[in-house]
């Protein structure tokens, strides 16, 4: 699975970066590698299994626990 | 610096609004488990809710033609506090495609492909919508007419086909919904199908003609609510107060149309229609996101970013909840609460400021 994962990031590195480099856009690039890698880590912590704060228990503890907005 | 050089026309972002409120014909599914019956009224309450916001964001786009909403966010807050309120956008509008995302894949596994992964079909589907997001807004807003004729001909159709099993004793007796679910109801109604057009703060400034904005998207708004109004009256009419209990009441509805034996088994046209129309609302979401990451980092196009956003919006989507009922809770008890910044709160503040410092009118003297 890890495999899979890396290589799907891998082709997706080599489909956008060549174009990017010949027109020399590198603040693009800088934005696609940092954009890349915040999607490389919660999918890789997935594959491996660990488990991650859901959104909604997150969005739940904010405006249930702290600001004491909730229906119910 | 316009990254965007597509324009729509003012018929296109009617039938734009119209596409985006008839995907959430399904998620009106939220508001059946506090309001009952009562459903029906929530509608139009949720509608009246969400009109001053429509109008908030109207006077935003027309007092800076041309500009999306990081570029206001950046001329009306500065730099620095400007680029912080557009990255919680940003973070906003992904929440909201994952949660959609998540939406979609709940149902598909539920009703359609049961043994499949989640995440095959989210793969799939968020690709068909980069693809879109690749093209540009001007081919979403071509396609989605042809989405919106397809909704509306099965939403009238099914509504027609049912006429024979609808019970109006299911509405009796109106009014009796305690005042607190009335607003929960009325709070999810605006929250969720209505209040997420916020979104078109971002599509909005490539209307060609900005004067008719005002009028496109209320007749969107209005369209768009008859829609939802025909959906919650005859899931009501035939259902009664089952709706309450299952899980997906459009479903369940059509499922009960049987005219003489030989047209039967319609309910697939409902995921026809949640799939076409959550392709629509998907994509605008998608394209919001990337078109401000592209601006908020002033990068000449959002080309290269279609991809690694495509894979955040996939874990994102796998993030946001554990399973399907977590899911369901939160948007109807949390939900709510956490899009008030981002759809009412933030905009009417980014308006208030502006009047205050009238912006734009010194634009050529004293703030420049």
């Amino acid at each position: 699975m890890i495999l899979l994962l890396v290589m799907a990031f891998t082709g997706v590195t080599l489909y956008e970066v060549p174009s990017l480099i010949r027109k020399k856009c590198w603040r693009e690039l800088f934005v696609f590698a940092f954009l890349l890698l915040v999607a490389f880590i919660p999918s890789l912590l997935l594959t491996l299994g660990i488990d991650l704060p859901t959104w909604s228990r997150v969005i739940e503890y904010v405006f249930k626990d702290l600001l004491r907005m909730s229906y119910k | 610096m316009q990254i965007e050089k597509g324009q729509i026309s003012s018929s296109q972002l009617v039938l734009l609004i119209v596409g985006f409120i008839q995907g959430s014909t399904l998620t009106v599914t939220f508001s059946y488990g506090v309001t009952r019956h009562d459903t029906w009224l929530v509608v139009l309450t949720g509608l009246a809710i969400s009109i001053p916001f429509a109008l908030v964001y109207i006077a935003l786009v027309q007092k800076f033609p041309g500009k999306n909403l990081v570029q206001i966010n950046d001329l009306i807050y500065g730099p620095y506090l400007g680029k912080l309120f557009s990255a919680f956008y940003l973070l906003f509008f992904l929440s909201l495609s994952a949660a959609n995302l998540r939406y979609l894949g709940d149902f598909i596994l539920t009703y359609v492909l049961p043994e499949t992964p989640m995440i095959a079909v989210l793969i799939m589907f968020t690709f068909v919508c980069s693809w879109a997001v690749r093209s540009g807004i001007e081919v979403i807003a071509r396609c989605n007419i042809i989405f919106v004729v397809v909704t509306t001909v099965i939403v009238g159709s099914t509504f027609v086909l049912l006429l024979q099993d609808m019970k109006l004793t299911n509405f009796l007796p109106v009014f009796v919904t305690p005042l607190k679910d009335f607003i929960h109801g009325t709070h999810v109604m605006a929250a969720i199908p209505f209040g997420e057009t916020a979104v078109f703060l971002m599509v909005m400034p490539y209307l060609n003609k900005i004067k008719h904005a005002k009028s496109s998207f209320m007749l969107g708004l209005l369209i768009g609510a008859i829609t939802l109004l025909t959906v919650t009256f005859r899931d009501i009419a035939v259902l009664g107060n089952t709706i309450t209990i299952i899980s997906q009441p459009s479903f369940e509805a059509v499922r009960l149309i049987n005219i003489a034996k030989i047209i039967t088994r319609l309910e697939i046209f409902v995921a026809v229609v949640l799939l076409v129309t959550f392709f629509i609302k998907i994509s605008l979401f998608y394209y919001a996101t990337l078109l401000g990451t592209a601006h908020l980092f002033s990068l000449r196009s959002y080309g290269p970013l279609i991809l690694p956003m495509g894979i955040l919006i996939i874990s994102f989507t796998i993030l946001i909840a554990d399973s399907t009922m977590e899911q369901v809770s939160s948007a109807s008890n949390i939900w709510p609460f956490y899009t008030i910044p981002g759809e009412f709160l933030l905009p009417s503040l980014t308006l208030l400021v502006a009047k205050i410092r009238g912006l734009p009118e010194n634009q050529g003297g004293k703030f420049r």
